[in-house]
C-alpha cells in the first residue's frame, strides 16, 4: 500500500485500539475489515471514514379483507450498508448531487446469507468496501471539478466529528406466530361485514424484529435491538354524491404482544366503520375561517406534520454548474431563537419518554449514524431553541444530537424526531375548551365552530389524492402539504355537533401555530411509523422508524378551511354484492 | 423491447392426477349450463361465475355503453425459493399469492375497447390481490369493485377510439377486435408440490461450496425454485375452467472480473416439471463444474473482435435465435398494429425460411428431446384450448400465433392468448420447435463449417455453445434488429488448431437477412427453457432446435466496464488480512 495511507492511519488506529474486545461475530468481522480497508488508496484519495451497518431481522406482514386473508409473508433478511468517505471532515465526497450516483459492477450481495459465516461476511464487506471506495473517489473528483465553476456562498464542513460510542445490547430474537396473527387479521377484517356501506376495507398487521449492528473507523460499535409492529385498518366508502371518503385506525408497539387487546382494536375499528357509515350521508363542508378546536389526537397529528417535519435544517448539495438543487427550506430554521408558539408552550424531544408506564413508540438507543440521542428542549416558553441534527453540518450548526434516524439525501442521514412532547404551562379541562370555542363563535357571529378529532396522518390516501393535495398546498402558502381532516365536525352554539366531509386546511404552517389560544389538560399520544414518503404514507417506505407525539387538545384562534372542487366518480352501475355476515 | 432471459421455471403435467370432471364444448352463452356445473364445480369457480353473471347482466341492462363480453381470471401461485452461496443458506422464501384479472369488452366484436391504437396500450385489469382462502365475502367485494373500475376505463377508451377512428384514415387491417371461440368447461386437479426443504437446503449448501472453492469467482450462488400455478377462468360465454401446473428449476450463477475490468458471468439452469424430476445431484455437480470451468476459461480468454463470418449455433442458442428473430414477429397482434414493423405480415404462403426448415408451436407438448418443456398449458388465458400450430411448413409461412384478437385472413384464435397476472392478453409464444429436413451428425456439421470458413477465406468461424437470452425490437420506429447474448463462444480454426474460447461477444443482426443464411442443421435437438417478457408480462416458454450452420453471422463487442478488479487482496486471514 501507498505510504500516504499509512501516514493517515495512526489517528484512526488509536481510536480502534482503544476499544475493549467485543464478543460478537458480526462486529468482529466488521472491525477486521474496517482496519484492513483503511489501506485503500488510488489517485491520492484515501478513506478518512468508513462505516459498516447491518440490519439482521425478520419481517412479517399479512393483510386481510372481510374475513379473507390476502397474503401473509415472513421474510428474514440481513441487509448490509457500507459507507466510505474520502477526503476529510472538512471536504469529502458527500453533500453533492454526485453522491450515490456512481455505481460500479456489484459483486457484494445486497442481502447477506441467512446463515452466518465470518469468512463470507468479510468477503462481502471487502467487495462492498471496494465498490463504495471506488465510487467515493469518482464522486469527490466530480465534486471538485463542479466547484471549479461555482462558488459556495459560505464554507460548511462536510461531516461533523463525533466521539465514539460503544453500546452493546442484547440482539433481538425474532419470532412471530404467523398463523395466529393471520387469524387475528381475518377476525379484525371481518368486523367490516356488519357495515355494508363500507365498500372496501383492509386490515394489515406487520411485525419487524431486527438487530442493528454498526461499526465505524472512529471506534463506534453498536449492537441494538430494533422492533416495530403495528395493526392498520383502512376503509373506503362512496358518499351519497359519489365522492370517495375514507378513514383509518392504527396501533403501534414494539412487540405484537404490546398492542392493545384484540377486543379493544376491534372496538376501535367498529367505531371507525360507524363513523364512515355516518359520513356517507353527511353534508359537504363549506369554506370557513374562524376558531377551530383540534382534540388531542388530531392536535398530535397536526404537530407531527407542521412542526415535526420541519425540525431538520436542509443543506443544498453541490450541484452541476448551472443546475442548482434547492431543497425545501425549514420554516423553523429561520425562526431560531424566535417566537414559534405561544409562551405557555414547550416542546421536548425525548428518546426515552415513557407514557403510562411504557416507553413511547419513538424511543431508541442510537440513530442511523451510531450516535446516542439525548433529551432536547426544542421550544421553551414559545421560543425555538434548537433543531434536530445528524452528523451533516448545516448553516450555523455543526454536531449531531443523535437525530439522524433515517437515510437521507447525498450521503447524509435525515434528522427526524423521536418522541415529541408538547407541554403546556396553562391548561383547561376539555369541557372548558369546547365552551371557549363556542364563546369565540358567538363573539364573531359565526353560525358554528369547528372541531377536528382525526387527521389523515400517516396518510392512507391514494397517490392521486396526495398529488392533488401537494398541488393545492403549493398555492396556499404552506411549504409542505398538510393532510386532510378525516373526522371533522361543525359545532353549533347549542353544542350540537354535525359531521362534515370534503374539506381541507389552507395555509396551515408554522406561522399558524402562533394562533393557539388554549390547551387542554388531557394529552394523548399519537404513535406512528415514520418513513420517507410524503405524509408518512401508510405502509410505504423501505425504511421506517417509530415516532410519537404527545399533545393536548389545542384551540386555534383562526384557521382557514376550504372545500376544493374535485371531480367525483359516478356511482357504480351495479349494486354491491350482499355480504353474508353469518359466514 | 421484448426480451428473453433464462429466468425460468419449468414444468410437466400431472399425468397421475388426471382430469376429474366433465369436459365439454359449448357454442354459445345460451346454455351456460348449470346442469354441467353440478356438484364438482370448485367453490372458486362458483363464486366467480355467480358474480360474473350478476355484474355482467346488470351492466348489460343499465350500462351505457353496454358490455358484450366479460371474464374473470384468478391466478393462484405458490412459490418456494431457496438460495445458497459459499456453503451457506442465503435466502429462503415461501409465498402464496392470488391475483384477479377482470376483462370487459364494451361496444361490439367489430369495434371494442381493445382496438389496437398506435402508442396507446390498452390496460384495464388491475391484477388485484384477492382472498387466498376462497372467502366469498372478500372475493365478491373485490370482483364488484374491480369490475366497476375496469368497466369505467373500458367505456372511456371505447369513446376515445370511436372519435379517433373518425379522424384517421382506415387501418390496413380491417379485421374485428374479438373473435368467436367455443366455450369450455373443465376442472383439473393440479398436483400439490412437495418440497423437502431440508434436503434442498443441504444440496444447495453443498453445490454452492463447490462454486466458492474457485478463488477467481467473486460472487456465486445456486438457487432452487418450485412453483405451483393454478388458473381459474370464467367468462360470459359459459367457459368455466380450472387448470394448472407445477414448475421446478435449479439456477447456477458465477461472476468474476477480468484483469482488464470486463465483468464476466457464466450460468446454467436446469428445469423440470416438479422437484422430483430434476436430475440427480451428480448431474447438477457436473453442470456446476462446467460453469466454473467456463468462467475460468473466459477470464483468460482474449476479447472478441468484431466479426462477420460463418458460425454454428448450438441447439439452445438456435432456439433463442428463433424465439427472438422469428417468434416475436409472428405474434398475431403485431400484424395489425400500424406502429409495428410487420416483417412477416404480407408473407403468408411465401418462403420465409430455407425450404428444409419447418417451425411449429405446440403448447400441448410436455416433453421434447428428453427435457421437460416450459411452455405448455391446457388452455390459454382466454380459455381457448391449447393446440399445435404449424407456422412454417417447408420454409413457407402458414399462419401467425393468435389470441382472440383476429387479423386479416385469420379470424380465430389458435390458443396463444397469454399473460402474466395483472397484464392484458396478447398473442404470445408457447413451445417453439424447429424441425429440419437437412440433418447431419454434429461432426459433419463441423466439417461443413470448416469448409465454409475456407470457402470464404476467413481466419476462423465461431461456435456459440450457450446463450443467456436475447432481445429484439419489433416496432416500426426502431431498427428491426435483434441481439442474442452468448455466454460461451469459441473460435473454430480451419487449420486444426484447438478451439479457442473468446469473451465479450453479442450476436446482432436483422431477421430476414439472417434467415437466408442458414445452410444446414445437426441431428441433435436441444431445449432452452425460460421466461419471455413482452407487453403482456412474463410468460414461461421454451424453444427447441437442432444446431444451425449459418454462412454469415455478425458479432459485436460487448460494452464493458473499465473498473479495476478489487484493490485489496481477498480477506483470507480470519483475523483481518494484515500482510
Amino acid at each position: 500500500m501507498k505510504r500516504r495511507t499509512l501516514l493517515a492511519l495512526p489517528a484512526l488506529g488509536a481510536a480502534l485500539r482503544g476499544q475493549t474486545k467485543i464478543d460478537d461475530p458480526f462486529l468482529e468481522a466488521m472491525v477486521a475489515e474496517l482496519t484492513r480497508s483503511l489501506r485503500l488508496s488510488i489517485a491520492g484519495e484515501a478513506p478518512y471514514y468508513i462505516e459498516y451497518m447491518v440490519e439482521d431481522g425478520v419481517n412479517f406482514g399479512c393483510q386481510a379483507t372481510l374475513g379473507g386473508l390476502l397474503n401473509s409473508v415472513v421474510a428474514p433478511y440481513r441487509l448490509p450498508r457500507v459507507m466510505v468517505r474520502v477526503g476529510s471532515y472538512e471536504f469529502d465526497n458527500t453533500n453533492a448531487v454526485y453522491t450515490g450516483q456512481v455505481r460500479g459492477a456489484r459483486y457484494d450481495s445486497n442481502r447477506w446469507p441467512l446463515e452466518f459465516n465470518r469468512q463470507q461476511i468479510q468477503q462481502d464487506l471487502w467487495l462492498a468496501t471496494d465498490r463504495a471506495y471506488k465510487a467515493a473517489v469518482q464522486e469527490i473528483t466530480l465534486k471538485k471539478s463542479a466547484l471549479q465553476n461555482i462558488t459556495l456562498s459560505e464554507k460548511i464542513n462536510d461531516f461533523a466529528k463525533q466521539a465514539p460510542l460503544v453500546k452493546i445490547l442484547p440482539a433481538a430474537k425474532p419470532r412471530t406466530d404467523e398463523k395466529k396473527w393471520g387469524d387475528v387479521a381475518r377476525r379484525l377484517s371481518a368486523a367490516f361485514l356488519a357495515y355494508p356501506k363500507v365498500l372496501d376495507s383492509r386490515v394489515e398487521i406487520d411485525d419487524s424484529v431486527s438487530t442493528f449492528y454498526f461499526a465505524n473507523t472512529e471506534g463506534t460499535r453498536v449492537r441494538a435491538p430494533e422492533m416495530v409492529c403495528g395493526v392498520r385498518a383502512r376503509a373506503e366508502a362512496f358518499a351519497a354524491d359519489g365522492a370517495i371518503i375514507r378513514n383509518h385506525r392504527y396501533f403501534h408497539a414494539f412487540r405484537l404482544e404490546g398492542l392493545p387487546a384484540e377486543a379493544v382494536i376491534k372496538q376501535e375499528i367498529e367505531a371507525m366503520a360507524r363513523n364512515l357509515t355516518a359520513l356517507v350521508d353527511a353534508p359537504l363542508g363549506d369554506a370557513y375561517t374562524g376558531p377551530v378546536l383540534f382534540e388531542a389526537f388530531a392536535a398530535g397529528q397536526l404537530f407531527a406534520q407542521v412542526f415535526g417535519n420541519q425540525l431538520q435544517a436542509p443543506r443544498d448539495p453541490v450541484s452541476v454548474p448551472g443546475r442548482p438543487v434547492n431543497l425545501p427550506p425549514s420554516e423553523l430554521e429561520s425562526r431560531m431563537n424566535g417566537r414559534v408558539l405561544p409562551d405557555f408552550m414547550d416542546v421536548i424531544d425525548d428518546p426515552k419518554a415513557v407514557w403510562n408506564g411504557r416507553p413511547l413508540f419513538g424511543c431508541n438507543e442510537t440513530d442511523y449514524e451510531g450516535v446516542a440521542p439525548e433529551k432536547l428542549t426544542l421550544v421553551e416558553r414559545g421560543t425555538m431553541k434548537t433543531l434536530l441534527y445528524s452528523r451533516q453540518p448545516v448553516r450555523g450548526h455543526e454536531g449531531s444530537n443523535g437525530r439522524g434516524r433515517m437515510p437521507g439525501a447525498f450521503g447524509a442521514a435525515a434528522a427526524v424526531p423521536t418522541n415529541l412532547l408538547v407541554q403546556c404551562r396553562d391548561t383547561v379541562p376539555r369541557i372548558e375548551l369546547k365552551k371557549k370555542l363556542l364563546e369565540l363563535v358567538k363573539q364573531r357571529n359565526k353560525p358554528y365552530g369547528i372541531i377536528v378529532r382525526r387527521m389523515d396522518y400517516p396518510s392512507s390516501a391514494s397517490m392521486v389524492e396526495l398529488r392533488r393535495l401537494a398541488n393545492a398546498m403549493q398555492g396556499s402558502g404552506a411549504s409542505r402539504p398538510v393532510s386532510s381532516p378525516l373526522e371533522i365536525f361543525r359545532v353549533y352554539p347549542d353544542g350540537r355537533e354535525e359531521a362534515i366531509r370534503g374539506v381541507r386546511f389552507r395555509g396551515m404552517n408554522v406561522r399558524a401555530l402562533r394562533d393557539i389560544l388554549a390547551a387542554g389538560n388531557e394529552p394523548e399520544p399519537v404513535e406512528y411509523m415514520l418513513n420517507t414518503a410524503p405524509l408518512a404514507l401508510m405502509g410505504a417506505g423501505g425504511y421506517v422508524v417509530g415516532a410519537a407525539v404527545v399533545c393536548p387538545s389545542l384551540l386555534f384562534d383562526e384557521v382557514e378551511i376550504e372545500r376544493p372542487q374535485e371531480e367525483r366518480p359516478r356511482p357504480p352501475v351495479v349494486t354491491p354484492p350482499p355480504l353474508d355476515s353469518g359466514a | 423491447m421484448i426480451c428473453w432471459r433464462d429466468m425460468p421455471l419449468v414444468a410437466q403435467p400431472s399425468f397421475r392426477n388426471g382430469r376429474r370432471s366433465i369436459f365439454a364444448f359449448l357454442f354459445a352463452a345460451l346454455f351456460a349450463g348449470d346442469a354441467l356445473l353440478a356438484a364438482e364445480t370448485p367453490k372458486l369457480v362458483e363464486i366467480l361465475a355467480t358474480e360474473l353473471d350478476r355484474n355482467f347482466q346488470t351492466l348489460k341492462e343499465k350500462g351505457d355503453p353496454k358490455p358484450y363480453f366479460a371474464a374473470y381470471a384468478v391466478t393462484d401461485n405458490e412459490i418456494v425459493s431457496m438460495e445458497a452461496t459459499s456453503g451457506l443458506l442465503a435466502a429462503k422464501d415461501t409465498r402464496h399469492s392470488r391475483n384477479l384479472d377482470v376483462t370487459i369488452r364494451v361496444g361490439s366484436p367489430k369495434l371494442d375497447n381493445y382496438r389496437r391504437q398506435p402508442r396507446d396500450i390498452a390496460q384495464f385489469t388491475l391484477g388485484s390481490a384477492v382472498s387466498l382462502d376462497d372467502n366469498a365475502n372478500a372475493l365478491k367485494r373485490r370482483l364488484w369493485l374491480d369490475t366497476d373500475s375496469v368497466y369505467r376505463s373500458a367505456s372511456q377508451r371505447l369513446t376515445n377510439i370511436k372519435s379517433d377512428t373518425q379522424m384517421k384514415v382506415d387501418a390496413v387491417d380491417q379485421s374485428d377486435d374479438f373473435s368467436k371461440a367455443p366455450a369450455s368447461i373443465e376442472f383439473r386437479t393440479t398436483p400439490e408440490f412437495k418440497v423437502n426443504e431440508k434436503q434442498w437446503a443441504e444440496r444447495l449448501r453443498t453445490w454452492s461450496r463447490r462454486l466458492s472453492g474457485a478463488q477467481e469467482i467473486l460472487n456465486s450462488a445456486v438457487s432452487f425454485q418450485a412453483q405451483r400455478e393454478v388458473k381459474t377462468f370464467v367468462n360470459s360465454e359459459g367457459t368455466r375452467l380450472q387448470h394448472g401446473r407445477t414448475f421446478a428449476r435449479i439456477l447456477i450463477m458465477a461472476r468474476a472480473k477480468a484483469y482488464d475490468g470486463m465483468d464476466l458471468a457464466t450460468s446454467d439452469t436446469i428445469e423440470a416439471e416438479e422437484p422430483g424430476r430434476l436430475p440427480d445431484p451428480k448431474v447438477v455437480e457436473a453442470r456446476i463444474d462446467k460453469v466454473i470451468a467456463d468462467l475460468r476459461g473466459l477470464l483468460k480468454a482474449p476479447e472478441v473482435d468484431p466479426f462477420v463470418g460463418p458460425a454454428i449455433l448450438s441447439g439452445r442458442a438456435s432456439g433463442v435465435f428463433f424465439h427472438e428473430i422469428f417468434g416475436h414477429r409472428i405474434e398475431g397482434h403485431r400484424q395489425k398494429d400500424e406502429s409495428e414493423g410487420q416483417t412477416f405480415t404480407k408473407r403468408v404462403n411465401k418462403e420465409v425460411l430455407p425450404e428444409f426448415l419447418s417451425v411449429y408451436f405446440d403448447p400441448t407438448l410436455k416433453n421434447y428431446a428428453n427435457e421437460d418443456l416450459y411452455g405448455w398449458y391446457d388452455y390459454d388465458d382466454e380459455g381457448v384450448k391449447a393446440r399445435r400450430v404449424s407456422v412454417v411448413e417447408q420454409g413457407i409461412l402458414k399462419t401467425f400465433l393468435l389470441s382472440r384478437s383476429p387479423i386479416a385472413g385469420f379470424p380465430e384464435s389458435n390458443g396463444h392468448g397469454r399473460r402474466q397476472a395483472g397484464a392484458e392478453i396478447v398473442a404470445r409464444q408457447s413451445n417453439l420447435v424447429v424441425d429440419s429436413a437437412k440433418k447431419v451428425p454434429t461432426a459433419e456439421l463441423r466439417q461443413m463449417l470448416i469448409a465454409e470458413i475456407k470457402r470464404q477465406s476467413k481466419p476462423y468461424g465461431l461456435y456459440f455453445e450457450s446463450v443467456t437470452g436475447g432481445y429484439t425490437t419489433t416496432r416500426s420506429q426502431g431498427l428491426q434488429a435483434f441481439t442474442v447474448i452468448p455466454l460461451v463462444v469459441y473460435r473454430i480454426y480451419p487449420d486444426g488448431r484447438p478451439d479457442e474460447l473468446v469473451r465479450g461477444a453479442d450476436i446482432v443482426g436483422t431477421p430476414l437477412a439472417s434467415f437466408a443464411k442458414i445452410l444446414a442443421t445437426s441431428d441433435k435437438l436441444e431445449v432452452f427453457n425460460g421466461y419471455c417478457g413482452a407487453e403482456s408480462g412474463s410468460v414461461p416458454v421454451s424453444a427447441s432446435s437442432p444446431a444451425l450452420l449459418v454462412s454469415e453471422i455478425e458479432v459485436q463487442r460487448k460494452n464493458r466496464s473499465q473498473e479495476r478488479p478489487p484493490l485489496l487482496p481477498r480477506p483470507s486471514n480470519p483475523l483481518g488480512g494484515v500482510e
